[in-house]
């Protein structure tokens, strides 16, 4: 396999005393998406944070492309091809779709590549050209989260962060948007590392996984494997292990093996 | 300690009456020969006083003497009606609770057999120990335990009845078998209000030669042999107990390890039964520092690991503190070492040091004990591991005092022990009162006394391979006895190592040494019929994490943690400094990191977390075979 285009090597965050991330390190391959799975509070959305520079590492590296940005500027790191989507969608509601995905591409100067984006964005969101002068906040959960994909599109990333796309969403609506950031991966070669609490819906998408529990990481390795383990379908995809009485409410303990 | 006597043949320690002589027959603590006699008297003098005490809902709760008595009443009432014979086993399948206490003299009291079952065992090994002891009941804590029973209960024909402590999940539950603890207790008031007096002839009908409990113990090799211990045995373990490890009225202490295991059963229902201190249930087992703050026992007995977990935190504390607080760490620790050394000695502690201590007491130690839950403690014991000398000293240091003893199932928990007040570091103390032990001429602990046990139930053949023609019980444990008294361990008959040199090796000493890196959890040398040693070695995760992130060692799982080259080198240069202390013979030229993370439910491992020969060496023959 290629080098990774991104490299985290143990890189500890905190709030004020509250130790959030204690001592993770992860590869992104190029070309690759990579789900991070976890519990609330596991530390996740940390991670994230401290990658797109919204937060700092106390301790640590983040190596994008052999080069160091943790505690850089977000914006410096959006430039140089970080996009991150925030969990929530986090669109400005006041102003519209093309407001919108004009301010994702705020670290932009080329006029034509913009607009080039702008028609790409909408050739895999139709709805927002639809909506484009609408006011973002008029828009659906789903459309919202569209937009902040399209406008985390517009930054023209080489690796894009996503914190929780399916959040909020019916079921219909998440198959829509996984398939389009698959068919995103697959026809842009788009890396990716996706936040999910979804974890079918993220292994069924992500080529790479991670499980975060309380700040570490206690396994990793491919999809698949990840899918076979007895750790995950049981904690993770509920799947209900085969006991002798039926209404069964305990769970063994994890040895995430 | 020892107060006037009231009568020649008696002596009174801490308010309660042993014989004059210890180790005498009859065995009496207070006039009583059996354990069921001294519950009896127990519960008829301290009545309203707190016996136990649970936490319920964050809360802690007490429950006295009368509980204890009442629902050991209705349980050994309610079994005995079911048809539970005397001299017939219960198995109880449950976690430390109070219930756990209330059964073990219920059956006790009616004549019946206890017999732990351990949490961690599996659905296989329950239907083994049900049909080894042939018990007509088992107790079962909740579903997670009553599952267990579920899967073999085609295997387990004798059984008459398995009895549910706790019914969350379990109201829809109809099965013929199973019952709740509340059907069992109206069970139990009706017999007893049919009989009034049946209970109490039970207890009476009690006799010091009766086997009171089942103690199987896990037998590296071959299945579990259970180890019958009688009422004589238990009586002669807490009359060596109340001489060496003084207990107050007043004490309070922390239960937590399994109460299968004979340590934790001694220490936290027979012992209680003479000390009358009270007993505080640990919520579960991942909670056990929090509750050692809330509880802030005055005597604390654990195994080597927890001991060695409060002082990697207090490290991992002292290195994230401040300069400052950092500086006065170490100046005060220096202070306690200095102070410990003489202690340990048996030298007097001269002024000066005495006053540098008080000071630095003052500053740093009292706050660091009170934080650790550690501030009240009189006496902290470790047994049924080697644990590491500077250890037992740096506790001492921070002052907490700290012993350590042994003994095993077959001598009902008790052989011989340091005390506070006569500590020899690095040896396992002098032979408990009234005890006799030598060493025999291949270098085996042999003991003699009335605290060894019966005989394995029900196989007379391991029981004759136990005792020697003479009467001694073979420990199966190789070690040394010093001028002055004092026994050293220095490992397992049976796990001694002939290399294909022909040299005999011992690999205990060589594992407790490795044992002793805080970097090193447990460690197993192999090396039988082979050109050298090698080493298969568990690391302790959170230190080695710990190190991994402070050197920025990346990793990402504990596979990748061992993998990783700094954490080789890491335990290499641990593995280097043991070599040092051996003979070229003895000493270890490869090992291999256990990759996988062992839990208790893991077969490599005891219930107190040692690694098994045998089973590590079966799981891991891969690994060993790479380093020949």
């Amino acid at each position: 396999m290629s080098e990774p285009i991104l490299k985290i090597r143990n890189v500890e965050s905190f709030y004020g005393p509250i130790m959030a991330i204690r001592g993770v390190s992860l590869d992104v391959h190029p070309g690759r998406i990579v789900s991070i799975l976890g519990a609330n509070g596991a530390g996740k959305t940390t991670l994230m944070k401290t990658i797109s520079g919204v937060m700092d590492p106390e301790k640590g590296k983040v190596l994008f492309e052999g080069r160091e940005i943790q505690g850089q500027e977000p914006h410096k790191i959006v430039h140089d091809g970080v996009v991150h989507v925030p969990e929530g969608r986090e669109v400005f509601p006041l102003l519209t779709v093309d407001e919108n995905l004009s301010l994702g591409a705020y670290t932009r100067h080329d006029k034509a590549g913009i607009e080039d984006d702008r028609e790409m964005v909408f050739s895999y969101f139709p709805i927002l050209k639809e909506r484009r002068t609408q006011e973002a906040g008029t828009l659906s959960g789903g459309q919202q989260q569209m937009l902040a994909i399209g406008r985390g599109l517009m930054g023209r990333p080489k690796v894009m962060l996503l914190d929780e796309p399916s959040l909020g969403l019916s079921p219909l609506l998440v198959q829509e948007i996984f398939e389009i950031l698959k068919r995103l991966n697959e026809e842009r070669n788009m890396t990716m590392m996706l936040v999910e609490q979804n974890a079918s819906a993220a292994l069924n998408l992500a080529h790479d996984g991670y499980v975060m529990e309380v700040g570490r990481i206690v396994m990793d390795g491919t999809a698949e494997e990840l899918l076979k383990s007895e750790d995950i379908q049981n904690f993770y995809l509920g799947v209900q292990e085969e006991g002798p009485r039926e209404q069964r409410r305990w769970k063994r303990r994890k040895t995430w093996r | 300690m020892l107060d006037s006597a009231t009568n020649t043949n008696e002596t009174v320690i801490n308010g309660v009456r042993y014989n004059a002589q210890a180790g005498q027959r009859p065995l009496r603590v207070d006039g009583c020969t059996t354990v069921p006699a001294l519950f009896r008297e127990r519960c008829k003098t301290l009545g309203g006083r707190t016996a136990h005490r649970e936490k319920d809902l964050g809360i802690w709760k007490p429950y006295t003497w009368d509980d204890y008595w009442n629902h050991a009443k209705w349980i050994g009432m309610a079994l005995r009606k079911l048809g539970l014979k005397r001299g017939e086993a219960v198995s109880i399948l449950s976690e430390d609770r109070k219930e756990w206490a209330y059964f073990d003299m219920g059956v006790q009291a009616v004549g019946g057999i206890a017999s732990g079952v351990y949490t961690t065992d599996s659905a296989k090994q329950l239907s083994y120990l049900i049909n080894n002891s042939d018990s007509r009941f088992l107790i079962v804590e909740d579903e997670e335990q009553l599952d267990k029973y579920l899967q073999i209960e085609d295997e387990v024909p004798g059984l008459v009845n398995v009895i549910i402590l706790e019914d969350e999940g379990l109201h829809d539950l109809e099965h013929h078998r199973c019952m709740m603890i509340s059907e069992l207790y109206e069970i139990g008031k009706q017999a007893a209000a049919d009989e009034p007096d049946a209970f109490e002839a039970e207890i009476e009908a009690a006799q010091p030669e009766d086997t009171a409990i089942l103690v199987y113990t896990s037998g590296t090799t071959g299945m579990p042999k259970g180890a019958m211990v009688s009422n004589e045995n238990i009586m002669a373990a807490i009359e060596a107990g109340a001489r060496r490890l003084s207990v107050q009225e007043t004490d309070q202490q922390l239960c937590f390890l399994p109460l299968c295991h004979i340590l934790e059963r001694d220490v936290s229902i027979y012992f209680p039964l003479a000390g009358k201190c009270v007993v505080n249930f640990a919520e579960s087992p991942e909670t056990v520092f929090n509750n050692l703050q809330e509880v802030s026992p005055n005597t604390f007995t654990a195994v080597p690991r927890v001991w060695e977990k409060i002082y990697s935190q207090v490290l991992i504390l002292a290195q994230e503190a401040t300069p400052l607080g950092r500086w006065a760490y170490h100046r005060a620790i220096k202070a306690g070492m200095t102070r410990a050394s003489y202690m340990v000695d048996n030298k007097p502690v001269p002024a000066i040091v005495t006053v540098q201590y008080k000071i630095w007491d003052r500053l740093v130690l009292r706050n660091l004990r009170r934080m650790l839950g550690l501030d009240r403690m009189r006496r902290g014991g470790t047994g049924a591991a080697p644990i590491s000398p500077e250890l037992i000293k740096w506790f001492w240091a921070i002052g907490v005092p700290l012993v350590e003893g042994y003994g095993m199932t077959e001598t009902a928990g008790l052989a011989t022990l340091n005390t506070r007040d006569d500590n020899r570091i690095g040896t396992i103390g002098t032979p408990i009162p009234g005890y006799e032990v030598r060493i025999a001429d291949d270098g085996e602990i042999q003991t003699k006394g009335l605290n060894n046990f019966k005989g394995y139930w029900r196989n007379n053949e391991k029981t004759a391979e136990t005792y020697t023609a003479d009467g001694w019980l073979r420990t199966g444990d190789v070690g040394r006895i010093d001028e002055d008294g004092y026994v050293t361990i220095t490992g397992r008959l049976k796990d001694i190592i002939i290399t294909a040199g022909g040299k005999n090796i011992t690999p205990a000493e060589i594992e407790s040494r490795l044992k002793f890196s805080h970097y090193i959890s447990d460690a197993v040398i192999i090396g039988d019929r082979r050109k050298y040693l090698t080493a298969l070695i568990m690391i302790d995760q959170e230190n080695v994490e710990k190190y991994a992130q402070d050197k920025k060692v990346p990793f990402s799982n504990f596979a990748s943690l061992c993998a990783a080259k700094e954490i080789k080198d890491l335990i290499k240069a641990e593995v280097d400094a043991v070599n040092k202390e051996f003979a070229r013979v003895e000493q270890i030229k490869d090992f291999r990191l256990i990759d996988v993370l062992l839990t208790a439910e893991d077969d490599e491992l005891t219930a107190t977390m040692k690694l098994k020969r045998s089973y590590v060496e079966k799981a891991h023959a891969h690994l060993i075979e790479e380093m020949y």
